[in-house]
């Protein structure tokens, strides 16, 4: 076939413009996502709960890790939580606020929930900071956590501060590694905050940068798949070590491709995400030998941690990840707001409550709530990747410190 | 050595890269240029192929062949479907079809979702094709190096079928003249079927064999379909060639592009479709005559 065909060129032009508008028009009506819904009417006694988690998206594989860790305190507790039977409803969370916004909106006007629970991606909260502090309802966050929120009123996390795994890590890094690290990450609000706890730690204990320009790389977020012309940079960089964020598809994407790339022998550090949970199945091999910087591991050695990992095992044939973790906590966490507020369970008596919860008996160990910033002051581990028996696990190195 | 040695692997890669947006490309401009159909679901065949794939595939060799040939299938079998869909109006025009295909589109994608789950699927491929292979001191995945040596076979194939067999002289003669070749007892009708049928079976080609490089997720019909578009335009209409070196240009943008310009990378791709668009106005004048 020869260029030179019977399409005039004005019909060429003509289309050429009706093909694009159609495939952009076509671009931005999938962008949205529907959410997931159960609808039920509570009775007195129950509870509702709203859970909003990826279903879809880059982070969807976290999804089955949070509701697992909810729904082992649960199990645990029959089903209660404060004396109260508890119905969950779920939503999604999507890739960030046009699909996590209308859902955490929806469970609180339409459904009615006590309280909002999961949200993994830290663009997803600070959007719904506003949401929540308006309507007065308590969100418990379990993964993703902008560093600066103003008014966290009804905003908690018991996970961390999205900074934190970077400031733990940036210690050690310092010490081990002989020369500069080349920091790289996606471009959104978790990125930024993950990547400047490191690199701002790192720059304090007298660290080097190898990016040419002594700033972070940052690769477009969600849309980065292929990773392999920024490990020539790194390449060419000179980079002794790398220091990283990435989770969900992304995470796979990024260790799969290292790990065959020019710089699979250049010592890879990263914020625990990156070989957590499903992904750390979907790595299988290429992730062996990452560091990772975390709030748990499930090789951790305390009773608190060995009977979480029995009962999350046994009913799921899977280890529980850090977001299993973070989740049984915000359940336990509920399940003493909502006992302590006694007869008048409502969205603000349960926040009220939480602000009083103490020392939370944790599988990672016990924390508290810094009363500041409404997450959790907690002890930080180093752990590497290294097979376990017939599975790869997350193998604790040494403990990092304590940081809230 | 240094300038080229620092940027082989992304140079490599772009081709890589390019080949297969090449093939799925391919399949788009044909549909075009012989069926005279403006697929705009085109992006969700490979999307299709690429899920039944990595669902297909298990990690050997048997399950990689079969992957290919499942992708083949469901993308051989949604043209097919296309060329009946749009068969009672192929005479309204361009903008009839690619509403009925965008339409064919949307409902395609929430298929998809709904049989394959929302969740991003990994692709397992035979361990040997998972190692890292040293070209000229580089490590570079073995699966894409794979890739690039089959997708030029089925380039030369492709080729070859176009230009020297009967088949192919039919399918160029349906674009060049229609009539003559009904008045040569060939049906312009059953050709235009065969060709969608076979631009679907390159989408799902694509697919099954793209899969571990483009994997399959709830955005990659789009990101397809819109690589795709640019592909076909910057090389022409209807241009199996034109789309071979726009392909390329293409892939080499979105990976030299990102070490060379890392700032720009994000626009260089609709920047250069700007540019070829611009080249190709200032050529042949507004009106569509040479100047």
């Amino acid at each position: 076939m020869t260029p030179a065909s019977p399409i005039s060129r004005r019909s060429f032009r003509v289309t050429s413009a009706g093909l694009l508008a159609g495939a952009l028009a076509f671009t931005a009506a999938c962008s949205g996502s529907a959410a997931d819904d159960k609808k039920g009417g509570s009775s007195s006694g129950t509870v509702k709960i709203g859970l909003t988690i990826p279903l879809t998206g880059v982070y969807a594989a976290l999804g089955p890790d949070l509701q697992n860790g909810f729904q082992t305190y649960l199990d645990q507790h029959g089903g209660k939580l404060g004396g109260h039977k508890i119905e969950l409803v779920i939503t999604d969370e999507g890739d960030g606020p046009q699909t996590s916004v209308p859902s955490v909106t929806k469970l609180i006007k339409q459904d009615k929930v006590t309280a909002v629970v999961g949200l993994t991606n830290a663009a997803t909260v600070a959007a719904n900071v506003q949401v929540v502090n308006d309507n007065k309802v308590p969100m418990i966050g379990a993964v993703g956590r902008p560093g600066k929120i103003d008014k966290p009123d009804y905003v908690w996390h018991t996970s961390y501060l999205s900074e934190e795994p970077g400031v733990a890590a940036a210690p050690y890094i310092k010490e081990n590694v002989a020369g500069t690290v080349y920091a790289i990450g996606p471009e959104y609000q978790g990125g930024f905050d993950q990547l400047r706890g490191f690199t701002d730690t790192f720059d304090k204990l007298g660290g080097k940068l190898a990016n040419p320009d002594g700033k972070t790389k940052w690769t477009p977020f969600p849309g980065t798949t292929n990773f392999q012309p920024y490990f020539t940079e790194i390449k060419n960089s000179g980079a002794k070590a790398v220091y990283t964020f990435y989770a969900g598809t992304a995470a796979v994407n990024f260790v799969k491709q290292y790990k065959q790339s020019d710089i699979k022998d250049i010592p890879l550090y990263a914020a625990g995400f990156l070989t957590e949970g499903a992904v750390l199945g979907a790595e299988g091999d290429a992730a062996k030998g990452v560091f990772t910087s975390l709030n748990y591991t499930p090789t951790l050695d305390i009773p608190a941690n060995r009977s979480f990992v029995a009962a999350y095992q046994g009913k799921y044939n899977a280890l529980p990840t850090m977001m299993s973790a973070t989740m049984y906590d915000a359940a336990a966490v509920l399940d003493k707001a909502i006992a302590a507020a006694g007869d008048k369970v409502t969205p603000e008596t349960v926040n009220a409550a939480i602000a009083k919860t103490g020392k939370v008996d944790s599988p990672r160990g016990a924390w508290e709530f810094n009363p500041a910033t409404h997450a959790p002051v907690q002890k930080w581990y180093l752990r590497e990747v290294k097979q376990d028996g017939t599975a790869l696990s997350n193998v604790m190195v040494r403990e990092l410190g304590t940081l809230g | 050595m240094g300038w080229f040695d620092d940027n082989f692997i992304p140079a490599v890669d772009g081709v890589a890269y390019g080949l297969l947006l090449f093939v799925v490309a391919a399949g788009l401009t044909l549909a075009f240029g012989s069926g005279g159909v403006l697929n705009l679901a085109h992006g969700t065949l490979y999307a299709f192929a690429a899920y039944t794939a990595a669902a297909v595939a298990d990690g050997s060799w048997v399950g990689l062949a079969l992957a290919v040939l499942a992708g083949i299938g469901a993308g051989a079998a949604g043209g097919g479907a296309l060329a009946a869909l749009t068969a009672p109006i192929a005479g309204r025009g361009h903008m009839a079809q690619a509403m009925l295909t965008f339409g064919v589109a949307l409902v395609g994608s929430d298929l998809l979702t709904t049989t394959f789950g929302k969740n991003d699927p990994q692709v397992s491929v035979p361990g040997a094709l998972e190692k890292p292979v040293s070209i000229l001191g580089h490590n570079y995945p073995g699966y894409r190096l794979a890739f690039i040596v089959v997708a030029i076979v089925l380039g030369l194939g492709g080729w070859y079928v176009l230009a020297r067999t009967r088949i192919g002289a039919a399918v160029r003669a349906s674009v060049d003249d229609p009539e003559m070749l009904a008045a040569g007892g060939i049906s312009p009708a059953r050709v235009r079927t065969g060709v969608l049928v076979a631009a679907g079976a390159l989408a799902g080609l694509a697919g099954g064999l793209g899969a571990p490089i483009i994997g399959p997720s709830t955005s990659v019909a789009n990101t397809v379909l819109l690589q795709s578009l640019l592909v076909v335009v910057i090389g022409g209409l209807g241009s199996v060639g034109g789309a071979l070196l726009a392909a390329i240009l293409v892939g080499e943008v979105q990976t030299l592009g990102v070490t060379l310009m890392p700032d720009l990378a994000p626009y260089l791709l609709f920047a250069t479709m700007a540019v070829m668009l611009i080249a190709r106005t200032a050529r042949f004048g507004p009106t569509g005559s040479r100047v």
